[in-house]
């Protein structure tokens, strides 16, 4: 790393008396798009540049602020440039950085005027706000940061969360130590057989009697039944465990996506999450149920007989577990390897469901372009990226057992030779040997399902880390999310000079208005406008970037979203029902309404007489999506499910560009009930459904062109009229 | 469909400003030079638009323009254009959002964040495309010119 130059302590050196640092700006380009940092720095009198030096002093560079005739930000693409006009030496300056910065860049430049503002205005510049001290400060910092480590180790987290469930855990454990130890005494049993009752009776010849053999065979008899009464416990106990855990994990995280915002929906893959919430979480119930459980029964039968082990003969444990310490190097030297290959395995199948969500809804566009056969190559190739992966952790880890069985093996060897010296020199008896030989055994065969078990554990850490990754995503509106309970409103929105980027692109460049309670605005523009993205903001599905939303004169941040969300009926061009009857489908948002109510908003909607006329009526099922009905009655239905909340708010979002003009008419005719009363905003492209509007408000590029009544508009000839004149021809052709 | 590209009429104005005369003789200032396929094909398929963003000439293969036209298209391209090719990866590891990549690419050494497996996605010819998490595209042109080290950090994590 380059010494670093701009660390707080050198822009102070740079600073003059009763100079004070306002904002930070941290590019990330220089003038020829080669990655370099550098740091604009507005203070209360001039502009500081400091940029990181590779070697040599820090190139550094300042202008008064008096003399600066324009500092502008330029959006170019992938990039963005803030361009300096100047009346001192240099004249121009400009300086590079990439897109995502664009947002920073901006509020900048807007610190900058208003701090040049202050110094014209003749205000003395230190009474000006406090130092932006925000965001920026870590921008102050040339060095890599070290990255935010991830949150702990996924398998401990998943330990966190089984919480709730200790005791029951506590007592699978108990079962767990208890089940092994009875298994662990039947060889002790039979090596006391061995040396008490079969090696005299075959040395001295005497005469076997089965008062003699009995209560060896009974303690045998005993323990395996005791072993079999817990081991059943045990099972039970822990695959119950497994399931109230994965069941905890997919309900949370189920909760946990419908807080997140639509913008994180923009950016995920329905089959990733999917697969996230199944299959990820099957992945963590087998690994509970089966190989936890497994691996602390491993664990304690494992230092059990190591323990027995030195307690017969410690010479010939030691030299029975000389090959333990290579197993532990070797398992060690895996682990990495395993954990990041079964991460890609579960990647590469949740981009096969993903290719599956994309494919499977999509299938009457697949059949319309005959494009079958790319589908299933496409599907092919993702397979085989699975079956890759998976083939790559399977070669790894495969190799494991037969090496722990080679290490068994020779273990047993050193046994064998070192067990037969010491029989022959009488130190130790046959029986002892046996049990020796038997724990031993039973020893390698723990460490190799130990050596298994982390096998995986990498893998269920893997599904882990991608179940927490869902968890840890901050619903994008908690830290603002208002708390502030509200009843039904009145209906007044108030646009205060809106901003509103997607990534680096602005969308809404500054709108102001103001709806009165009970007004209907249309709203017209060319596609891409920004209309949509207007009536998101309203809806709050997106925060503004900039100014403010009102309702009832309140800011929509502070309100409470769900009970916004009540005052507002939503219909949008493709209308979404769920599986379900069309009853349900018009209840969705008020589940408890009576069938009295229900029918009254279909007769609203226009949609009574359509339902009348299937066989199952209002219990008619609709399919997946609404498949089984038209467009039009589609979005009657939507009609009829937002009349019935009858919000204080209604939003249209071309909720009759896509469907024949005579379902129009009916559905417009719907709507005429549905916008009595309440504050409408209606987004259409046919202007005739706006006749009923007060007001109507153009939108172009993200900024209000023109507003005014339809009359108003068509005198003023501009972007209305040339919209009106167009669908006159297009009428009239 | 082939566009006559043999006369586009182009110039720079002393501001820097680029100004195309299209073929009714209506002059343009100010115009912008972009990429149609910036990460599949970036050296074919270049368009000129007006300042608003109308689309004024779309020049299939700039290999057959003349000289000084093909100068300016490529500085102002320069200028503009930002896909920064990734030539090695020295480390990535898990970040509190996504993973943090360190890589090398043909502008200079850097880091950024991938927030999405989604995020890194394979193009028609082979070539990867890595967004990060503001947005910035990176490109692998051939994932198997990596080196092995490279190769395999990639291999992990895609
Ligand atoms: N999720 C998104 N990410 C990035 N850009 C978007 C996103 N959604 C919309 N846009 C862009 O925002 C602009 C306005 O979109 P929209 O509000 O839907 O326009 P319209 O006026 O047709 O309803 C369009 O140029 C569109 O490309
Ligand atoms: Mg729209």
């Amino acid at each position: 790393m380059p010494a670093d130059p701009a660390t707080p302590p050198l822009i102070e050196k740079r600073l003059e008396p009763g100079e004070r640092v306002v904002a930070k700006f941290q590019t990330d380009l220089d003038l020829h798009l080669q990655f370099q940092k550098g740091l604009l720095v507005l203070t209360t009198r001039r502009l500081l540049f400091l940029e990181e030096n590779k070697g040599g002093a820090a190139p550094f560079r300042d202008w008064k602020l008096a003399e600066i005739k324009e500092l502008s930000l330029e959006e170019m693409g992938a990039t963005g440039a803030l361009h300096l006009m100047a009346a001192q030496q240099p004249n121009c300056c400009h300086w590079r950085f990439t897109a995502g910065l664009i947002k920073e860049a901006d509020t900048f430049v807007a610190r900058f005027m208003d701090q040049q503002r202050t110094l014209v205005g003749g205000t003395p510049a230190d009474t000006t706000g406090t130092p932006d001290d925000g965001p920026d400060d870590e921008g102050l910092d040339f060095t890599d940061l070290m990255p935010e480590a991830a949150r702990g180790n996924p398998l401990l987290r998943l330990l966190m969360f089984s919480r709730p469930w200790l005791r029951l855990i506590g007592l699978g454990l108990l079962l767990t130590v208890a089940a092994t130890s009875a298994s662990l005494l039947s060889p002790w049993i039979t090596g006391l057989l061995v040396d008490r009752l079969l090696i005299p009776l075959q040395t001295k010849g005497q005469d076997l009697h089965i008062q003699q053999l009995l209560p060896y065979a009974a303690m045998l008899l005993a323990t395996a039944i005791v072993a079999w009464v817990l081991k059943w416990g045990r099972s039970f106990v822990v695959a119950r465990i497994a399931e109230l855990v994965t069941s905890r994990l997919r309900r949370e995280l189920f909760e946990h996506l419908q807080r997140l915002s639509l913008i994180y929906f923009n950016k995920k893959r329905t089959g990733d999450l999917i697969s996230r919430i199944s299959s990820d979480t099957d992945r963590l119930s087998l690994f509970i149920s089966l190989t936890f459980i497994d691996f602390v029964c491993d664990v304690f039968q494992f230092l059990f007989t190591a323990f027995l082990l030195f307690k017969i003969n410690p010479l010939l444990a030691f030299a029975a577990l000389g090959p333990v310490p290579i197993v532990a190097w070797l398992v060690k030297c895996v682990r990495g390897h395993l954990r990041s290959g079964f991460a890609a395995s579960s990647r590469a199948w949740g981009l096969m469901t993903s290719v599956l969500s994309d494919t499977i809804p999509g299938v009457r566009v697949v059949k319309a372009f005959a494009q079958e056969e790319r589908e299933i190559a496409r599907f092919r190739q993702t397979d085989h990226h699975v079956f890759a992966t998976n083939d790559r952790v399977n070669r790894t880890w495969s190799f494991f057992s037969p090496m722990i069985e080679m290490f068994t093996d020779l273990g047993l060897l050193i046994i064998w030779v070192v067990g037969a010296l010491t029989v022959a020199q009488g130190t130790l008896t046959v029986g002892v040997l046996w049990v020796f030989v038997t724990y031993t055994t039973r020893f390698y065969g723990r460490l190799e399902a130990m050596s298994r078990f982390f096998a995986s554990a990498q893998r269920a850490a893997a599904s882990a880390h991608r179940v927490f990754e869902v968890l840890d995503v901050e619903p994008e509106m908690a830290a603002t999310d208002g708390t502030r309970r509200i009843g039904r409103l009145s209906g007044r929105i108030e646009f205060r000079d809106i901003k509103f980027r997607h990534g680096s692109r602005q969308i809404i460049r500054g709108i102001n208005l103001d709806i009165a309670p009970g007004e209907m605005i249309g709203l017209v523009g060319p596609s891409g406008a920004g209309k949509t993205t207007l009536v998101n903001l309203a809806c709050r599905f997106f925060d503004v970037s900039e100014g403010a939303i009102l309702v009832d004169g309140q800011d929509l941040r502070d309100i409470h979203v769900e009970d916004y969300r009540k005052n507002i009926g939503l219909v949008l061009q493709e209308p979404y029902l769920f599986f379900g009857t069309i009853a349900d489908n018009i209840s969705y948002g008020k589940p408890g309404a009576t069938r009295a109510e229900i029918i009254a908003s279909a007769k609203a909607a226009r949609a009574h007489e359509f339902i009348m006329k299937l066989v199952d009526g209002y219990d008619s099922m609709v399919g997946e999506r609404g498949q089984q009905l038209s467009g039009g009655e589609r979005q009657r239905i939507s009609i009829a499910r937002a009349l019935l909340i009858d919000p204080a708010i209604l939003i249209l979002d071309e909720a009759t560009s896509s469907v024949d003009t005579e379902t129009e008419r009916e559905i417009q005719r719907a709507l005429d009930n549905l916008v009595h009363g309440r504050t409408t905003i209606a987004i259409a492209h046919r202007l005739g459904t706006l006749r009923l509007a007060n007001r109507l408000v153009v939108l172009e590029d993200g900024r209000i062109s023109e507003i005014g009544s339809h009359e108003q508009l068509l005198k003023t000839s501009g972007t209305y009229a040339r919209l009106h004149q167009a669908m006159q021809d297009v009428s009239h052709a | 469909m082939k566009t006559p590209t043999a006369h586009v009429d182009l110039q720079r104005t002393e501001a820097g400003n680029l100004v195309f005369t299209d073929a009714a003789g209506v002059v343009h200032d100010k115009v912008l030079v972009v990429r149609l396929f910036p990460l599949t094909d970036p050296a074919h398929w270049i368009a000129l638009t007006s300042a608003a963003g109308h689309d004024l000439v779309c020049i299939e293969d700039p290999a057959a323009l003349p000289e000084d036209v093909r100068m300016l298209l490529a500085e102002a391209l320069a200028q503009r254009d930002f896909v920064p090719l990734i030539q090695a990866i020295h480390t990535i590891r898990r970040a509190a959002h996504g993973y943090e990549w360190y890589v090398t690419t043909n502008r200079g050494k850097t880091h950024f964040t991938v927030e999405n497996d989604e995020s890194i996605q394979p193009l028609a010819g082979g070539s990867i495309v890595v967004m990060d998490q503001r947005n910035t595209r990176y490109l692998i042109t051939d994932p198997a010119a990596l080196d092995p080290k490279s190769r395999q950090k990639l291999e992990r994590y895609y």
